[in-house]
């Protein structure tokens, strides 16, 4: 998407946005809760997970070697956990379909 | 597995599309066309659920879509189309901008009176209105360069004075409301020497906020007509850039970071939104009902138009910044909650997209005849003018229009989501909410198109 990124400028490039979003107020994190850092870009997260994903997908070339590994890892789970998924979804949309056909039939 | 991936993207995009027409076909949907709609020939709630499937539907089969390489692709896809020189064409295009501008003063003022024949009327509405808007997300956005205002604007004197930040777009966001309020309450697709009026009164409006601030700052931020004609051309196959004129998919560009910035664009989204809806809401006999006992206890009703258009306008912002917050749970993600509301409001922009389209297309194509009538014989007033007779499935294309709206809606945000959160289920999951409101959107545009229509009540 980056690349859509630079080359839409419908947007006049001499009028400030209307907020300038500096890096502090991306982010909202509760006083309390335990963060994982990006430590290339500062991004934090809820979980050791979505960092290492984070990391393999939007620093490629700065890792090293036991991120990489992490990264791979944990694209895999998310492969399985996606699995699960698209079986639900489908699931779910083959009762949606039948449902509303068995509605048509009987109104 | 790439391929094989690509194939089943493939896949779920078919039957996307499949599933539109089905769901259009089994509908039998109400004409959203401004000539009266049409009537059910299932029952109401079937209807509803219907379309609030079809959404739902959408959504679980854009979320098999898991290749982020493939949704950067389809994002990313486009082609440069004219480098710089075009400025032959833009003076051209400010010339008839300007020609036009003056034909609606001169006939609003001086020609005849009745609205089927006056160019004014017909040049605002099904010229302007209905056919450019169309053209803006259709093809690409040409009141950018048209708007005579900015033409005058540009020619005159500023003082410069420097447009304050805090203010930001706010002032779009109650133009908007007021100008479809007064597109409501008041006559002014019937009597040429209001309208010709009113378009004096928005440009005596904007040209002095233009001399104040200086044009671009005032057409940037402030200016609500520049601001809905660049949302809708935003969704358009044809692109500004850098670089001259750029060609991408329709649609996929609502998808860029940063396109929404800030609470009052946002806000704008959600207003844009919020009107098409109230434009068809008020003539609903549930609002007459709904008002009548308010009306007869005393309430002046020319306080419940614009009381009702601000608090629907503040329900649904609230919502949005509800599900916005169940966003942010669900995806149990540390981004601020700015950054998601100004992320997913730019897919709102198709659906107001497939709603005006189904609103203006039919209404557009109806009475184009006359307009062309009107042109080449400005100030004659024929007996009868030519009008065109739709078929009978043209309702469908509307029904269809809406419904394609929202699955590009749903797209974009899907691809949205992909872009802002690292895990694939996350993204997913950041979409429950936005859908959940959809569906309740859908379904309560859909009653109020299969409601039977009546004159606005009390005015």
């Amino acid at each position: 998407m980056t690349d859509a990124a630079s080359t839409s400028t419908d947007r006049d490039p001499d009028v400030p946005a209307a907020s300038d979003t500096t890096p502090d107020d991306r982010y909202d994190v509760p006083a309390d809760a335990t963060t994982y850092d990006c430590e290339y870009c500062g991004r934090p997260f809820a979980d050791e997970t979505p960092l290492a994903l984070h990391r393999g997908l939007d620093h490629p070339g700065d890792l090293d070697d036991d991120e990489v590994e992490a990264f791979r890892t944990a694209y895999e789970a998310e492969e399985e956990a996606l699995a699960t998924f698209r079986l639900r979804a489908l699931g779910a949309l083959v009762l949606l379909y039948f449902g509303l056909l068995m509605v048509y039939a009987l109104v | 597995m790439t391929s094989g991936r690509r194939r089943g993207a493939a896949l779920a995009i078919g039957a996307l599309a499949w599933l539109a027409m089905a769901g259009t076909a089994s509908a039998h949907g109400g004409s959203l066309a401004g000539g009266g709609r049409e009537s059910l020939t299932i029952p109401t709630w079937l209807f509803l659920s219907t379309g609030g499937a079809a959404v739902g539907a959408s959504f679980l089969l854009a979320s098999f879509v898991t290749d982020r390489a493939f949704i950067e692709r389809v994002h990313g896809w486009g082609t440069p189309l004219v480098e710089d020189g075009t400025d032959t064409l833009a003076l051209a295009g400010r010339l008839l901008g300007l020609a036009g501008l003056a034909a609606v003063l001169v006939v609003g003022f001086l020609g005849p009176t009745t609205a089927r024949t006056n160019l004014a009327i017909l040049l605002v509405w099904v010229g302007w209105w209905a056919g450019l808007a169309m053209t803006t997300y259709l093809v690409g956005n040409a009141w950018t360069t048209l708007n005579p205002l900015k033409t005058l604007a540009r020619a005159l004197p500023t003082l410069d004075r420097s447009y304050p930040d805090r203010v930001g777009s706010w002032p779009a966001v109650v133009g908007l409301l007021a100008l479809v309020w007064l597109e409501v309450v008041s006559p002014l697709a019937d009597d040429p020497r209001l309208l010709a009026s009113a378009v004096v009164g928005y440009s005596v409006l904007t040209l002095a906020g233009a001399v104040a601030f200086g044009p671009d700052a005032w057409f940037n931020r402030a200016d609500p007509v520049e601001r809905v004609f660049r949302y809708y051309g935003r969704f358009a196959p044809i692109g500004r850039t850098e670089d001259g004129l750029r060609l991408r998919l329709p649609g996929m560009d609502l998808s860029t970071p940063r396109l929404v910035d800030g609470p009052d664009e946002v806000a704008f989204v959600v207003a844009l939104l919020w009107v098409t809806t109230y434009d068809g809401l008020v003539t609903t006999p549930a609002w007459r009902d709904l008002t009548t006992p308010l009306v007869n206890a005393g309430v002046p009703p020319h306080l419940l138009y614009p009381v009702a258009l601000v608090a629907g306008f503040a329900a649904f912002l609230g919502v949005y910044r509800l599900a916005v917050r169940r966003s942010r749970d669900a995806a149990e993600t540390y981004l601020a909650p700015s950054v998601l509301a100004q992320r997913f409001a730019p897919p709102l922009v198709a659906i107001a997209v497939g709603y005006h389209f189904a609103h203006y297309l039919a209404y557009f194509l109806v009475l184009a005849p006359s307009l062309a009538v009107a042109l080449s014989a400005p100030f004659s007033s024929p007996a009868t003018v030519p009008v065109v007779d739709l078929p009978g499935w043209f309702g469908g294309v509307a029904l269809a229009s809406v419904i394609v709206g929202h699955l590009v809606a749903i797209w974009v945000a899907h691809a949205a989501a992909y872009d802002l959160f690292p895990e694939r289920l996350q993204a997913v999951r950041s979409q429950y909410p936005f859908i959940a409101v959809m569906v309740f959107y859908t379904m309560t545009s859909l009653w109020v198109v299969s409601r039977p229509e009546v004159p606005l009540p009390h005015l």
